[in-house]
């Protein structure tokens, strides 16, 4: 009977393993805060925080969490759903109505005036995104603001002079347009459907908006129009790789791989490029160029408490710690993100010395919220469907923007 | 195996030049079900720059293990391991339990309701399995079980599948030996225990094979059910990593190689096992 | 499905007394049925009611009645969801044929048929996160292994998975791909089952491997032929993750024109908090599982050969 030895010792490795891996459960009367983010680029620095908070609070037990990015939602509502969601977590703008609205956070407008939290330690429009009237869900950990990533090499073999803080939109046009080289495999920018890096700060910079002041769509304003017409533009001149280049390969990676010159996006990326020490040196930051006016898109994490937690007094503790100046300083000292705090910027900046990162801290000055109204998850979720043929050549800028505009009014309509 | 088909023919030389002729096109369509994991093989031992290169290079030009070591500084490879393990183990014995006894119920006891029941369970199939999550996810935490390797395991015990499988595999047994047993004095348990359960061992082999496929490539489920992340198992730890790495290709294929390995290894030792025990289940319509 | 072979003798009371009497039945599907009341039943009537409700993000819901199901028929998505589906579901039952065929040779070959078995069933064995990560990379339009294969031949490449021309195909060769394994086990058995004299008889009259195929193989492996497309129309119609990891990742322009229906059902559930939507989405697919079950099941005498 040799299967049955077989499966005997099976069954017996399996209940080792069971019992093993069930046991070690933590200590009585010990508190302990779950912290649920998504980066696990940032996890030794939330790692940092909860100790440094574990620290000053002996009796609690801070554990941080990291979820797959496509996960995190689903997993953070079915969570919430069912009253078991980790106790903080980080929130981001477009979700949270649904989720203030829905009665899920933990207010913690009480304990943050009982703490002389001093709220203007905090970038006015970060704080804008977050508005729940006299309720406070949070406090922002961080904040970012866009810029030009360059690749000086790029430039530099194409003869081309860098960007500054002079540029305008045509600069930008016409730069992007020599520094193509289609034989090589290089692109002058990407050019992708972008809202946070992209488009909405173009639309902006000439003077548009997303959400007009009526609560009702304006991407149809010819202002909202020509900051589209800014990036189908150059997807016209054959400037960037296409929507479906660039769906295959994401920009940042192409950018990394000396395939695109210009990539406008976040001050989120600097980490990852600085952690490519080979690359590091090619590396070149300059503000978004001007259209009417300055503009970026600023935006930022909201370290949020769950509202069915168990130990609301603590939590409402680690909520203000962790979005606090000594956490900031952890933060920008790692290099991670752009910490919200006040005064605590310098960390990041110095962390990454060859990088000129003040731009991203310059950018708060004509920073704009990220536009967030009504059901933003499902709207801007159809961006893609109605602004595609724009950006592939197959629909003019005007009528895509059209289109979308409707179908973002029958969303906010609901 | 005997091959009761071909026998005759091998003799023959038109049936030898014809065995050439089949084993082309099988070894043909078999370089194409295998193409991709070669790969994944060779792009693992790329650089990124290598990887992402047009046209593609074949060999590493310059083979390095990067890709592997990334993989392993950023997952917590072993823990999550042994998370997919357990959880592995507790399915695969509560589904063969659950299985064998409710199989060989449908299969040769009579009771009122059995032909209703059953095609409740085969109804069952055709439903995603979507739409059972926030249930499942509600109960499991009633029975304060989130954060635990059962809970990754349970629901996956309870699958029309199985009793499905298990079902057939004991109608393919003459009744000849129950009939034996119960002249011998034995009840309904001993004779399921003692004289059916190791005559349907090879279905119960395929079956454990089936589930364990099931178990380790478990991805949402796990992800819903362990909100502190004490359990998690090595699914998840893969998935993160392609929100992580993106698009840098040798990481994600060293990754997706690491965390296939273990199943792959379990199938490659146990095929013979698992293949015999398909077939002799009896599922052929 | 077969009918069982053999029924319990009639003379159960014998020999003891211990008759398995109906307890015996109830008692051993016992755990398996509290299962399938508590984390399948149960939960199935509650996504059924949510169907009928419109539900906020959290809390309770309120009674609409049809008011999903009204709205999901002018839903252009759903429709869109609902062709993708079928699409994909046509071009994994291509793969039945191929499986067929393919079990016939194995059949015929006298040695190394556990190789190919092992070697088809890869794919089975492989983490689908994995799957996909491998064809994403194969796909690429820049660099993919696909397009430099295809350039050899002098076909012109494509965006395979960022296309949405192209995209639900290219996940469709995926799932054949995949399925491949799983459908040659089932035929395998059902080959095995085929009495070798027919083929015995058939060559002394002189028909050779093609028509043997054709006359006896085919007829007889019917049944299996049937439980294979069986399946594969269920699986293929509840088809979520290869859209989900292949598409997903990044923004992927091809998405919109590619999703499923369980996907478009995750998407309004799980993403844009719209649960009782998304419950009408699965109520609906189940629908169409059903109908699509029953009508093969109809249709099976006209071509299912049961000796």
């Amino acid at each position: 009977m040799r299967y049955d030895k077989r499966w005997s010792a099976a069954a017996v490795a399996a209940t080792a393993l069971v019992l093993s891996a069930c046991s070690g459960g933590g200590e009585d009367g010990d508190v302990t805060l779950t912290y649920a983010t998504w980066s696990d680029d940032q996890k030794p620095a939330m790692e940092a925080i909860a100790e440094a908070f574990e620290a000053d609070h002996p009796d609690i037990d801070v554990e941080v969490q990291v979820l797959p990015w496509p996960e995190y939602w689903s997993t953070l509502q079915v969570g919430a759903a069912g009253r078991t969601a980790p106790d903080a977590f980080w929130m981001l703008a477009d979700q949270f109505p649904a989720y203030a609205e829905g009665g899920q956070l933990l207010d913690i407008a009480g304990a943050v005036e009982e703490a002389g939290v001093d709220l203007s330690a905090y970038p006015e429009s970060v704080m804008d995104l977050y508005d729940s009237g006299d309720a406070l869900y949070g406090l922002p950990k961080d904040f970012d603001t866009n810029g030009i990533w360059f690749n000086k090499a790029l430039f530099d073999a194409a003869g081309v002079a860098y960007p500054d803080d002079t540029w305008t939109w045509e600069d930008t046009r016409t730069a992007a347009q020599e520094l193509t080289d289609a034989d090589a495999g290089v692109w002058g920018i990407a050019a992708p459907i972008d809202r946070q890096g992209g488009y909405y700060n173009s639309i902006y910079q000439a003077g548009g908006q997303v959400i007009g002041d009526d609560g009702k769509a304006a991407i149809d304003s010819p202002e909202a129009v020509s900051g589209i017409e800014f990036w189908t533009n150059m997807q016209a001149d054959g400037s960037s790789p296409t929507l479906q280049q660039l769906s295959d390969t994401e920009a940042v990676q192409m950018f990394m791989d000396g395939k695109i010159a210009m990539y406008f996006s976040g001050s989120f990326w600097a980490q990852r490029l600085y952690g490519d020490e080979a690359f590091r040196a090619n590396v070149g930051v300059a503000p978004l160029p001007t259209g009417q006016q300055r503009a970026s898109m600023i935006s930022g994490i909201l370290n949020a408490g769950y509202a069915g937690t168990e130990h609301p007094e603590e939590l409402a503790e680690f909520l203000i710690f962790a979005s606090g100046e000594e956490a900031a300083k952890i933060q920008g000292e790692s290099g991670a993100v752009l910490p919200a705090y006040e005064g605590t910027q310098q960390t990041w900046l110095d962390s990454m010395p060859e990088f000129d990162l003040q731009v991203f801290v310059d950018a708060v000055e004509y920073s704009v919220p990220l536009p967030i109204s009504g059901n933003a998850a499902e709207w801007t979720g159809l961006e893609g469907e109605y602004l595609t043929p724009a950006w592939n050549g197959e629909q003019s800028a005007a009528d895509a923007a059209a289109a979308y505009n409707a179908a973002i009014d029958e969303v906010l309509a609901e | 195996m005997t091959d009761p088909i071909t026998k005759p023919r091998n003799g023959t030389k038109a049936g030898r030049r014809g065995e050439w002729v089949l084993h082309l096109a099988l070894t043909a369509t078999a370089a194409l079900m295998v193409a991709p994991f070669a790969w994944q093989l060779l792009t693992a031992f790329k650089s990124t720059g290598e990887a992402s290169q047009s046209p593609p290079t074949f060999w590493p030009a310059a083979p390095t293990g990067d890709a592997f070591t990334t993989f392993f500084d950023s997952v917590p490879v072993w823990s999550q391991f042994t998370v997919s393990a357990s959880a592995l183990a507790l399915r695969v014995v509560g589904q063969l339990v659950v299985a064998a006894l409710a199989g060989y119920a449908f299969a040769r006891l009579r009771f009122p309701g059995r032909t209703v029941l059953f095609g409740l369970f085969i109804a069952m199939l055709m439903v995603p399995s979507q739409l059972f999550l926030i249930g499942q996810f509600e109960l499991i935490r009633d029975f304060k079980l989130l954060d635990t390797i059962p809970a990754l395991a349970i629901p996956g015990m309870f699958s029309a599948f199985g009793i499905f499988l298990m079902r057939q595999a004991f109608m393919s047994i003459p009744t000849a030996y129950e009939e034996a047993a119960r002249l011998d004095g034995a009840g309904p348990l001993r004779t399921f225990a003692f004289v059916m359960l190791p005559m349907v061992k090879p279905t119960l082999g395929a079956l454990a094979v089936l589930t364990s496929l099931y178990s380790w490539n478990d991805l949402l489920w796990s992800l819903i059910v362990s909100p502190r992340g004490d359990n998690r198992p090595l699914t998840v730890g893969l998935a993160g990593l392609q929100g992580q790495y993106g698009t840098d290709y040798p990481t994600l294929m060293a990754g997706a190689l690491v965390a296939s390995l273990p199943l792959i290894v379990i199938f490659l030792v146990l095929q013979r096992q698992f293949f015999n025990g398909i077939a002799s289940s009896g599922l052929k319509g | 499905m077969t009918a069982p072979s053999a029924r319990p003798p009639a003379r159960r009371r014998r020999a003891g007394g211990l008759g398995p009497s109906p307890l015996w039945g109830y008692a051993m599907i016992a755990p398996a049925f509290i299962g399938l009341a508590a984390l399948y039943l149960w939960p199935f009537a509650k996504t059924f009611g949510k169907s009928f409700m419109d539900t906020p993000a959290f809390g309770p819901g309120t009674w609409t009645g049809l008011d999903n199901y009204t709205e999901l028929l002018g839903d252009g998505d759903f429709w869109q969801a609902f062709g993708n589906s079928a699409i994909y579901t046509a071009i994994l039952l291509l793969g039945v044929p191929i499986a067929t065929v393919l079990a016939a040779l194995i059949q015929q070959i006298g040695r190394g048929r556990a190789v190919y078995r092992v070697l088809y069933f890869l794919p089975v064995v492989t983490l689908p996160v994995a799957v996909s990560m491998v064809w994403r990379f194969i796909y690429n339009g820049d660099f993919g292994l696909l397009n430099w294969a295809l350039s050899l031949v002098g076909i012109p490449g494509q965006y395979w998975v960022a296309d949405d021309a192209y995209a639900i195909y290219a996940i469709g060769a995926v799932g054949i791909w995949m399925s491949l394994g799983v459908n040659l086990i089932i035929l395998g058995a059902g080959l095995q089952s085929i009495p070798p004299e027919l083929y015995e008889a058939s060559s002394m009259d002189g028909a050779g491997r093609v028509r043997q195929f054709f006359s006896i193989t085919l007829p007889l492996l019917s049944p299996s032929v049937f439980l294979v497309t069986v399946l594969t129309v269920i699986s293929a119609l509840q088809m979520f993750d290869l859209v989900f990891v292949m598409l997903r990742s990044v923004d992927n322009t091809a998405l919109d024109g590619s999703k499923t229906i369980v996907y478009l059902f995750y998407e309004k559930a799980f993403v844009q908090f719209d649960q009782g939507y998304g419950a009408a989405i699965a109520v609906v697919l189940l629908l169409v599982i059903m109908l699509a079950t029953v009508f093969q099941f109809r249709v099976q005498r006209r071509w299912v050969f049961y000796d």
